[in-house]
Parts: structure tokens; sequence; C-alpha cells
């Protein structure tokens, strides 16, 4: 029982990271009806830049997010500016090719840059935490749920509070109209692009705490991002929420509890939820009918 | 139209003057090109066997270069077959190396000591057998799926099959099989995978012309519509999720007993899944030979970067940036880009989905 518990607790935790990973995903699906295959890819972006931060100029990985942000924000900003934007009408077989031409650029960019040895972000405080009746809470992944929690509310106070917000909100839902009340759909879409790499680039300072890095260590993030948008349901961000903690716990229960599975067995056990989930309730645990 | 003009008479259509390459010549030439260049194919590597260096006969390939021609082959069956899902039914599969691999692993099972230990002949006879009827038993849950569905839960089952196979020891497990070495078999194997590809061709233009070919078309353009004048749309989209799935692992078995070892990441290589895809987008996806082109083309050109391994992070990265510029610039593909629009390509699609809103 107290097993049982542990892994609840671990599932949850891990949960968060999966938050933060398909916020941007779904943002960038739901009002660009982009499916990003290099979304994995700029979360281990942004992984090496805390890397580079915590290694080279001794800054806490959770003081680095900030700036990571900063930094894919603009790297996303230039990215859909400069290049998806000019498939964004196209049908969205093009979009999956394009975003996975970028995909591949980026990841085999990181390994001329740094090589395909493991990397790892160990501050002080980094393998320890707390129990609670004999459960065991790690300082870090508590953090990282934080953090996902912090984003997830963030993204969704920018989509409902703010103007940019309703400009985004509104060539989601209809690009057309969208510009005929004078939003410029060239730079929103840049925008909305930014603020899912800007995303991508905090759940990747997350993963690096967590787990070592290699530059091909984001594509399963991409998969699970997707299943985890499925699993929620499109177009709101509590329900990636919802998506993203029941995805960690069945994840993690699945592995640990079912016999004869183990960690090797991750991305079938994602592929068989996504499955089952697209039959059985394809708009998602929290999705309306559309 | 004023009722004196006259009626266009048989001489007015002899007066037009004819246009140099119209599309019915371009088609006939292209076909002569390729059967020339298959023809030179088949002959040249007779020449670099061991009778004909003794006669001293003069050496028109040499064997690297029989090695990239059953490669380019071996990708000619795998675009062509994605073609048939992809480019014909309008599905955009992103998962059809799942057949690769399980075609190579049938055959690796198959012929091995201690697993089935079956002849040659019948493990390449079961190596289509077993991924379409895989393809038929996913394919009824799958192909319910559109757009972006699709493309992700097809790439989800290449990822999972792998990771199955990967964790079964009957299977090899994580180190792989070997099935045994053939020893001066690399023409048997040209020869083999250049049948397959030709099998391949062959299989798409039966295809295109009959009735099961125009209802995939239909499906492609409008499901509901071809739905409501008598297609059966899921069989046809599951025949076709079949057939494509038959031919690629003809040709993952060929492959696997060719290289006499196969593992998960050679067997379910998400490179190889992209390749296929990128060339018949590459070539035209929709038509017969865009997919054969563009095999042709881009497996030239990667085995002419990767042939050298210091370059092969730069050769993805090429492979990345031709992406992004296929897709913006050539986005129906080189047979359409030079032998203008065809009745089969990609535009079609485009302007369906363009009409249909996505």
């Amino acid at each position: 029982m107290q097993l049982f518990v542990q892994q609840v607790v671990l599932g949850l935790l891990i949960g968060g990271v999966y938050v933060a990973v398909a916020i941007g995903f779904s943002l960038v699906w739901g009002i660009l009806n982009i499916v990003n295959l290099a979304h994995g890819a700029l979360v281990i972006v942004g992984a090496y830049l805390t890397w580079l931060l915590f290694a080279r100029a001794r800054i806490d990985p959770f003081a680095a997010l900030p700036i990571v942000a900063v930094a894919l924000f603009a790297f996303g900003y230039a990215l859909q500016r400069a290049l998806i934007n000019r498939v964004i009408r196209a049908p969205l077989f093009f979009t999956l090719l394009l975003t996975f031409g970028v995909n591949l650029v980026i990841v085999n960019a990181l390994l001329v840059i740094f090589k395909s040895d493991f990397r790892s972000v160990t501050p002080s405080y980094s393998g320890s935490g707390f129990g609670v009746a004999g459960v065991q809470v790690p300082y870090i992944r508590l953090g990282a749920l934080g953090v996902a929690v912090a984003v997830a509310a963030g993204v969704g106070g920018l989509l409902n509070r703010t103007r940019t917000g309703a400009a985004i909100q509104a060539v989601g839902a209809d690009r057309e109209a969208a510009r005929l009340v004078g939003i410029d759909l060239r730079h929103v879409y840049a925008l909305t692009f930014a603020v899912a790499a800007a995303c991508a680039g905090v759940a990747g300072g997350l993963i690096s705490t967590i787990q070592a890095i290699t530059p091909t260590a984001g594509e399963p993030y991409t998969l699970q991002a997707f299943v985890v948008v499925v699993l929620g349901g499109l177009g709101r961000v509590g329900a990636t929420v919802v998506g993203g903690l029941v995805f960690g716990l069945v994840e993690t229960l699945g592995q640990t509890m079912v016999p004869g599975l183990g960690a090797g067995w991750a991305n079938a056990i994602a592929f068989a939820i996504l499955v089952l989930v697209l039959i059985v309730r394809p708009q998602g645990l929290m999705g309306r009918v559309a | 139209m004023s009722a004196a003009m006259p009626p266009p008479s048989s001489e007015t259509i002899l007066v037009e003057r004819p246009r140099l390459l119209d599309r019915r010549r371009l088609r006939r030439l292209l076909v002569l090109l390729l059967v020339l260049g298959a023809v030179l194919v088949l002959l040249a590597p007779l020449t670099a066997t061991d009778q004909a260096d003794s006669l001293g006969a003069p050496q028109l390939v040499d064997r690297s270069q029989i090695r990239i021609l059953t490669t380019v082959a071996m990708f000619v069956v795998m675009a062509s077959a994605w073609n048939l899902v992809g480019g014909l039914t309008g599905y955009s599969s992103f998962g059809n190396v799942a057949f690769f691999g399980l075609g190579a692993y049938t055959c690796a099972v198959a012929v091995d000591a201690h697993r089935l230990h079956l002849p040659m002949a019948a493990a390449i006879a079961l190596a289509p057998l077993v991924p379409a009827a895989f393809a038929a038993l996913v394919g009824l849950p799958l192909l319910r799926l559109r757009g972006h569905y699709f493309a992700i839960a097809t790439l989800g089952t290449a990822v999972a099959v792998g990771e199955v196979v990967k964790n079964v020891d009957y299977l090899g497990g994580a180190t792989g099989l070997f099935p045994p070495i053939l020893h001066r078999a690399d023409l048997l194997f040209l020869y083999l995978m250049v049948g397959a590809a030709l099998l391949a061709v062959l299989v798409s233009r039966l295809i295109l012309r009959s009735r099961f070919g125009y209802g995939l078309i239909a499906i492609r353009e409008n499901e509901e519509a071809a739905g409501v004048i008598g297609v059966n749309t899921t069989m046809y989209k599951v025949g076709a999720f079949a057939v494509a799935a038959a031919l690629t692992g003809l040709a993952g078995g060929l492959f696997a007993l060719w290289n006499s070892f196969i593992n998960q990441e050679l067997g379910f290589s998400l490179d190889f899944n992209i390749q296929m895809i990128l060339m018949a987008v590459l070539g035209g996806a929709g038509t017969l030979f865009g997919p054969v082109l563009g095999a042709i083309v881009l497996e030239l050109l990667i085995q002419n970067l990767a042939g050298r391994s210091d370059v092969a992070v730069y050769a993805q990265i090429g492979l990345g940036l031709l992406l992004a510029v296929t897709v913006i610039f050539v986005p129906r593909g080189i047979v359409a880009f030079f032998g203008g629009g065809s009745r089969l390509s990609v535009a079609h699609l485009r302007r369906s989905l363009r009409e249909t809103g996505v």
C-alpha cells in the first residue's frame, strides 16, 4: 500500500513535467492547427541552455528558467515568422514535414555543438527530499510540479485576461474574422509560437534537473505531449493540466505495478493510452464534443 | 457565340501546332528513360562478378555501387507503397516503417536456426503477409482517425511496435537477430530488391487504373461523398493500408536477409520512416512515377553524402533543410513541377483540403 501511494505521488510529480511539455504543444496545435514535431527539440534546447547556465555561470536551474524562457521566446518568434508562417495555410501534412525538418536541423545542430555526451544539472539539493509517513517527495520534482502549474496558470491568464490573449484566441477561433477586425495574423501566429517555445524551454529546464540529457532525448517528449493533449482534450489549458497529471500517473503505475512491464515500455504504454482514448473518448477526458 | 461561326473542323485541329513536350510525350520519355535506366541497372552489375573479372571484361560498377543500387530499389518500394496510402488515399501515414520492421523481423525469425528455421524462399513469402495482417488489424481503428490524429497515431504505432520488439526475448531483444550470411549474394539481393521495386510500381499502376484506385481517390477528395456513391470506405482504406504494408514488409524482409542483421534501431528506423515520405512527396505524391523518381534522386543524394561518416550529422541537417525547401517551394513534387499539373497530383489534394477548410 505504501508502495502504491509512493508511486501515485511520483506519478503526479512526473505528470507535472508532462504538463509543462504539453502546454506549448497544445497552444500551437489549438491556435495554429499545427502539430509541431519539433516541440521535443525545443524542449531539449531549453534543457541545454539551463545546463550551460548551470555549468558555466553557476546559475541555479530554477533561477535560470526565466532566462531560458526569454531566449526560446525570441527563437520561437523568429522560427515561426521566418519559416512556419509560409505553410500555415498548407495542408497539415506539409506542416508535419516542415516541423520534422526543423526537428532534424535542431537535433543535429545540438549534436554538432554538444556532442552526444550525457549532461546533467545537479544543484546541491538534487537527490534530497522530505518524507511524509514513509512516502518520499524529492524537492526537485515538487519544484518542477510547482513551476509547471505556475506556467499553466500564466498561459491561462495570458489567454483569458489580456488583450494579446484575446487576439490569440480570436485567431484560433476564426482566422478570417480575426483578420477582418484588424488583427495582424503573422504577428499573432509568431507570438503564439513564441509563447509555446518559451513553455517548451521551461519544460526542458525542469527536465535537465531530473534526467541526463542528450541532443536526441527530446523526441519521446513530442509523442508524449501529443498523448497528453489528446488525453485531456484540445483547446483548454485546464484540460492539458489534467491530461498531463493523469498521463504521468498511468505511465508510472503501468511501469511499476503491472508485472512484466518496466521502464523500457514507456512509449508502448503511451501509445496504448493514445489509441484507447482516441477510440473510446475522442474528445478527451475534459473536452467538449466539437 | 454568334451563329455564323463555323463548327470546328478536323482541319483546324490538324493546323494546331503540336507542343514539343506535352504531357503524354513527357510521360513516354520518362517511361523510356526509366526502362533504359532499369536495363542498365540490371545488366551493369554482371560485369562485377568474378567470372566477368576473369574474362577481363571492363567493370561498369564496383561492389559498393551494387549496395547503393539495392538501397535505392528498397526505397522505391517503400516510397511507392507509402504513396498508396499517403498520396492516393490522402491519409498521411507517419508510421509505415512499422511494416518494414515487421517484415524484417518476420524474415529474420523465419530463417533463424533456433526459431522457425524455414528456407529463405518461404521466409521471403512470409515477409509481406505478417505486416499486411497487422495493417488490416490496426487499420480498422486507426483509419477511423483523420488528419493529425491519424498521422501521430501511426507514428505511435511504429514507435510502440519497435519498443515491443525490443522487449521480447524471442525476437532477439535489444541485441537483435542475425540471419545467416550468404556469401557473394550481393547480386542476388540486388535483383530481388529491384524485382520488389518493379512489383511495387506494377501494383501501384494496377491500383491507379482500377475501380479500387478510383475509389481511393474519391476517398481522398471527399470521404463522405465517396461513401454516398457506394464506395465501401472502410474496406478500401484498410485494403490500401494492407497492400502498402505488404510491399513495405517485403522490402523489410529482403533487407534483413541482405543485411544479415536486424535490430530495433534498423528495423524501425525513424530515418527510413521520414525518408520514404519525403521521397514520395518530393517526387510527387499521388502519381505513379513520382515516388520512384523521388526515391532515386534522394537516395543517391543521401548515399553520396552519408558514405563519409564524418558528415553524417551534416547530412541530417541537409535532409532537414531539404524538407523545408521541398515543402515551401516544390510542394507538388518534381513530376508536377516539370510535367505540369497531373490529374492525380497533390494540387488536387491541396485544393480539396482548402475547400473543406483545413
